[in-house]
């Protein structure tokens, strides 16, 4: 036996001593809604297990004279009254007066209660008198109308006395309207007996299983109520990390799996670190306030600390110090060198890594440090951002072990295929190099800079190895990966789209 | 990077040989001359050059004459003299002394110029200005038609109301002042002499005026046309070498299209200078050893391939010993400071893309800094609690930091140049970041929990910087049922995982609510606080619904302080 519903169970039970009942009997059994027993009838004899029969049948009700019939009496009811009120006799001329019949209705009041001999014409001294003699009974025409009052009924269900009234009645307009409809009979088929015999009386139904439910074992007796799985529940909001910082985890995650240890250090930056340990001229143009952000106040730092390698450094620009270079000739300011400044590039963080007591040789480092410009903030240009960069230390480094470094970054944090390389520069590497990845969907794209320190950054801060110096640009890969195209979008405000965001 | 604008044309006949059309092809061979085609306009091709100190790439000519020796047209070392001393002398006012000090003067004979390349010699002479002269304070650049000038000539000093004339493209004459106060390279350049009160002038024995520099020359002498021309080049500027420089690059660049360099004498009245003779084409002698470049470059070079891609660069060279080379720097190549740029020549001259990646064997292990290993976890216990992380920009403004918050000002870290009001300081807390984002989010569905880890900068005169740099993590919630009990709730949580204790005590915030406000303290350490916000803050922010929230400074919560 198939799985039954809820509703089928209740109509097999309520058709189960094998009679034929139609819908409305069905209806009362069953105290069910019509659509209920509408729709579970439909499946039980999809399933065979009932029988629908169709019976075309014809029913009368009341027209609309036969619903003012209904209030006031039949015309001539209404005459043989009204000559009674009077004593029972009258003069015709004068009968129009008694009531308030048309002249039409009064000659259909005139002829039928003739007809019925409910009244008599007597003609005295010349003149036409109606005479009635006593109240008429109800005729069967006139319980016939009272018992339509109810609604239609079926012809079939008239006595032959009815029928011929009926007929009648019929033959005077609109008192009866007469009109053919199906009923719907249902019975169990054979093989519905049979189901119908296994289905159990229905127990109380129940939505929720409480624990007092559980542990009173009341659950053997109760049934759980069916719900529609399909139907729509309301929303909840899955905790996240944000999208970048989440890439942002991957990109760190990836680099720490490559051994590169992550460096930290402050955005409040003296210009020391940011440009003149860089080897940056003290002129140079990116050092200017369109491109660095200055703080207003504490203008100047603390470089106490850092006393003689800040000398060496002075020397190295003005002289080349012992770095074998000629330096930039020029007189350097110390003074410039405490400028507090908003750290421009993540370079910064890599110098403070070289005069670092926990530097290690051999040894690789990568910060994703926020870096500010002073920039119009617009679909391409944010004023905070974050730069992914690092050094890699080591005696026998050379040009052809960063090439593979950024390689290695390319294939790894990007999923290029293939990589190239042209020259670049950048005012504290040389040789300086631009890397290009490349992948089948996306084209070429540059995606990083690097170089080797120059001996005038290094030596200066007491370094004596080769370091390669390396940057990402990781944010365009993090655009085209969730499919953005304004950069402010990093930094989305629309919780909708932080919503929506997939994890994968 | 300066980006440049060449004509195809000229280009070709100043390389010699004919170029390739395409992009792909062209890009091919500028990789060996730094350069990088951005786009083809028709005739005009604009060119990234990736160096930042190398003006002598910034000129058509000088990319040409690179380019020549990149394709091997010609080799080595292209030699630069001057022809003779022309007679002409230029005498300085003492007084410039502090104004702009120095100058460098050059003819260049027969000069042939068609429209093309006046229009190049236009774009050299602002590019240069512009890059390496420091938008004209460091150095600015004259040309003028020889013809017309009367030696001796004069760099002198003149009152801003003393002196008039008509800028070039003009028609009317006007004061210095009248320049610096109207004129459109007035308004753009006038910022370097308005506060001097003499402003450097330059004239010949006719007292006819050649320029005002840094701001125009004279229409009548400083105007170059079409033609061939003897043209007479004067560099001022702040710094004695930067002013030989960008003379000997425009000296160049014109000498590719004339004939004879004449040198002109500069006569100083300054205490520690007082005779010089321009322009200078001075080379230099280096050794470079060959171990060094193929221990620098990974590579396994030999002596004679060495020298060769040295020529291509431009460099004389010539074996000295074993293993030794000693090369001529050409006069132009002021960027060569130590060896190691020559070796990224050689490099450039070889090809990157023919030397083979290695991936280096150093046996290093990978670490997170221990600050982050502690803000992913407290991000971890936040994400499980459903809160939705978001971040936002750490500059901000005090008005959004603390009016908009019902809380007094705070001293905290200002910019000085900021770009907008909006962006003018550093945040020091993070909750108003979240109002602000609550704010735009009005109409998205609600409950919404957010939080942020991030970040804040307070003053603190005992570290180097004067800033501290802590990091806090803030979250708040906004629903029409939210209450203090629910960000307890969170609250609780969040100490609970991260295996800290803590306790409320109970405060006043302007922000708060009085009675539903705390402070959170660790080990009698106040590590930041909680409180349901005032409906005047709401309104602040356009919110309709209560919000909730706390902030804790994880520094201080991990010990860290």
């Amino acid at each position: 036996m198939a799985e039954l519903h809820q509703l089928e169970k209740s109509l097999l039970i309520a058709l189960k001593d094998g009679k034929k009942i139609n819908l409305h009997t069905l209806l009362k059994k069953t105290k069910l809604p019509y659509a209920s027993v509408a729709r579970a009838s439909v499946w039980l004899s999809s399933k065979g297990y009932t029988k629908i029969e169709e019976v075309k049948k014809s029913f009368i009700k009341l027209d609309s004279e036969g619903k003012k019939i209904l209030k006031k009496g039949l015309p001539e009811r209404i005459l043989v009254e009204a000559v009674l009120k009077n004593g029972g006799r009258t003069l015709v001329d004068i009968v129009s007066t008694l009531t308030e019949l048309s002249k039409d209705e009064l000659n259909v009041a005139l002829g039928w209660g003739r007809r019925k001999e409910w009244l008599n014409f007597s003609r005295e001294n010349g003149k036409m008198f109606i005479i009635v003699k006593e109240k008429p009974a109800k005729g069967i025409d006139e319980q016939l109308i009272e018992q339509l009052s109810k609604g239609s009924i079926t012809i079939d269900s008239l006595t032959s006395q009815q029928i011929l009234s009926l007929n009648v009645l019929m033959k005077r307009p609109k008192i009866i309207y007469r009109h053919e409809d199906v009923d719907r009979f249902i019975t169990l088929t054979k093989l519905g007996r049979t189901v119908a015999k296994q289905v159990k009386e229905v127990g109380e139904e129940i939505s929720q299983l409480s624990p007092e439910l559980i542990k009173s074992g009341k659950w053997r007796d109760i049934r759980f109520r069916k719900y529609d799985i399909k139907a729509p529940v309301a929303k909840i909001w899955a905790g996240k990390k944000q999208p970048y910082l989440r890439f942002l985890d991957d990109m760190k995650q990836k680099l720490v799996s490559l051994g590169f240890t992550e460096m930290v250090g402050p955005t409040v930056e003296f210009m020391f670190f940011n440009c003149d340990a860089l080897y940056m001229p003290q002129d140079h143009p990116a050092r200017e306030i369109h491109d660095i952000y200055y703080i207003k106040s504490p203008s100047h730092g603390d470089l106490s600390s850092y006393t003689s390698l800040i000398n060496n450094v002075k020397a190295t620009h003005e002289n080349g110090w012992e770095t074998n270079s000629k330096g930039w000739g020029y007189s350097f300011s110390l003074e410039a060198t405490k400028r507090l400044i908003l750290r421009s590039q993540g370079t910064a963080l890599s110098a403070r890594m070289l005069v670092d007591a926990k530097l290690e040789i051999p040894g690789k480092y990568f910060s994703i440090a926020r870096c500010y410009r002073p920039d119009v903030i617009d679909r391409t240009h944010l004023t905070e951002f974050n730069h992914v960069e690092g050094i890699v230390l080591g005696a026998d480094l050379t040009f052809k072990d960063l090439l593979g470094i950024l390689k290695m970054f390319a294939i790894e944090t990007a999923g290029a295929d293939k990589v190239r390389f042209k020259p670049d520069y950048f005012p504290f590497t040389e040789p300086s190099v631009e890397l290009s990845a490349y992948k089948a969907d996306s084209g070429w794209l540059e995606f990083g800079g690097a170089g080797m320190f120059r001996p005038e950054v290094t030596l200066p801060l007491g370094i004596n190895v080769p370091v390669i110096a390396w940057g990402l640009g990781i944010d365009r890969i993090f655009m085209m990966k969730s499919g953005i195209s304004d950069i402010r979008d990093i930094f989305s405000h629309d919780l909708n789209w932080l919503r929506s965001q997939k994890v994968i | 990077m300066p980006t440049i604008i060449v004509l195809f044309n000229d280009l070709q006949r100043l390389v010699g040989i004919q170029l390739p059309q395409d992009l792909d092809d062209l890009n091919e061979i500028f990789s060996f001359v730094k350069g990088e085609v951005e786009s083809i306009d028709g005739d005009e091709l604009s060119i990234e050059i990736k160096d930042g100190n190398r003006p002598d790439l910034w000129t058509v000519e000088g990319l040409a004459r690179e380019l020549r020796g990149a394709l091997r047209i010609e080799d080595g070392l292209k030699e630069y003299a001057i022809e003779a001393y022309s007679g002409v002398e230029i005498l300085v006012d003492s007084r410039l002394k502090n104004i702009r000090p120095y100058i460098a003067c050059s003819i260049i004979t027969n000069v042939k110029l068609n429209s093309e390349a006046v229009r190049e010699l236009m774009r050299l002479q602002s590019k240069l200005d512009l890059t390496y002269g420091r938008k004209r304070t460091r150095t600015s650049i004259g040309l003028y038609n020889y013809d017309l000038i009367t030696p001796p000539i004069r760099y002198s000093v003149a009152k801003p109301d003393e002196i008039s004339f008509v800028p070039l493209g003009g028609v009317k004459e006007l004061s210095l002042k009248e320049i610096i106060n109207i004129h459109p390279k007035g308004l753009e350049y006038g910022y370097i002499l308005r506060e001097k009160k003499h402003w450097p002038i330059l004239l010949d024995a006719k007292n006819k005026i050649l320029s005002f520099p840094p701001i125009i020359n004279s229409n009548d002498l400083g105007r170059i046309s079409e033609g061939e021309r003897d043209i007479f080049v004067e560099v001022t500027g702040m710094g004695y070498q930067t002013v030989l420089n960008t003379l000997m690059i425009v000296t160049l660049s014109l000498a590719d299209r004339g004939e004879k360099i004449l040198s002109t004498r500069i006569h100083y009245s300054y205490d520690d200078r007082t005779q010089d003779e321009t322009p200078r084409f001075k080379t230099n002698n280096m050794m470079l050893n060959v171990s060094y470049v193929n221990q620098i470059l990974g590579l396994n070079l030999n002596i004679q391939s060495i020298i060769e891609l040295l020529k291509k660069a431009r460099y004389d060279a010539y074996q000295t010993d074993r293993d030794t080379i000693t090369l001529t720097i050409p006069c132009y190549r002021f960027d060569v400071m130590h060896p190691i740029d020559i070796v990224e020549d050689i490099a450039i001259k070889y090809g990157y893309n023919n030397i083979e990646p290695r991936w280096p064997q150093l046996n290093t292990f990978g670490s997170l800094s221990n600050l982050n290993v502690e803000s992913n976890l407290a991000r971890e216990v936040m994400v499980g609690l459903g809160f939705q992380e978001v971040l936002n920009f750490s500059m901000s403004n005090k008005s959004k930091l603390y009016k908009k918050m019902n809380l007094k000002d705070r001293n905290v870290v200002e910019i000085s140049n900021p770009m907008t009001l909006n962006y003018n300081c550093l945040r020091d807390w993070l909750i108003p970041s979240l109002m602000e984002f609550l704010s735009k989010n009005s109409s998205v569905e609600y409950p919404q929990r957010i939080f942020e880890i991030d970040s804040c900068y307070l003053l603190d005169k005992t570290k180097p910087t004067g800033v501290r740099e802590g990091t806090n993590l803030a979250c708040v919630c906004i629903h029409s049922k939210a209450n203090f009990s629910e960000m307890k709730t969170v609250l609780d949580a969040f100490f609970l995982n991260i295996g800290k204790t803590y306790d409320l005590r109970e405060a006043i915030f302007g922000c708060f609510i009085d009675g539903r406000a705390g402070t959170i303290l660790v080990d009698k350490v106040n590590v930041g606080f909680i409180g349901e916000l005032i409906p005047e803050v709401l309104e602040e922010w356009k919110l309709e619904n209560p919000v909730i929230g706390f902030e804790i400074d994880l520094d201080k919560v991990f010990g860290k302080y």
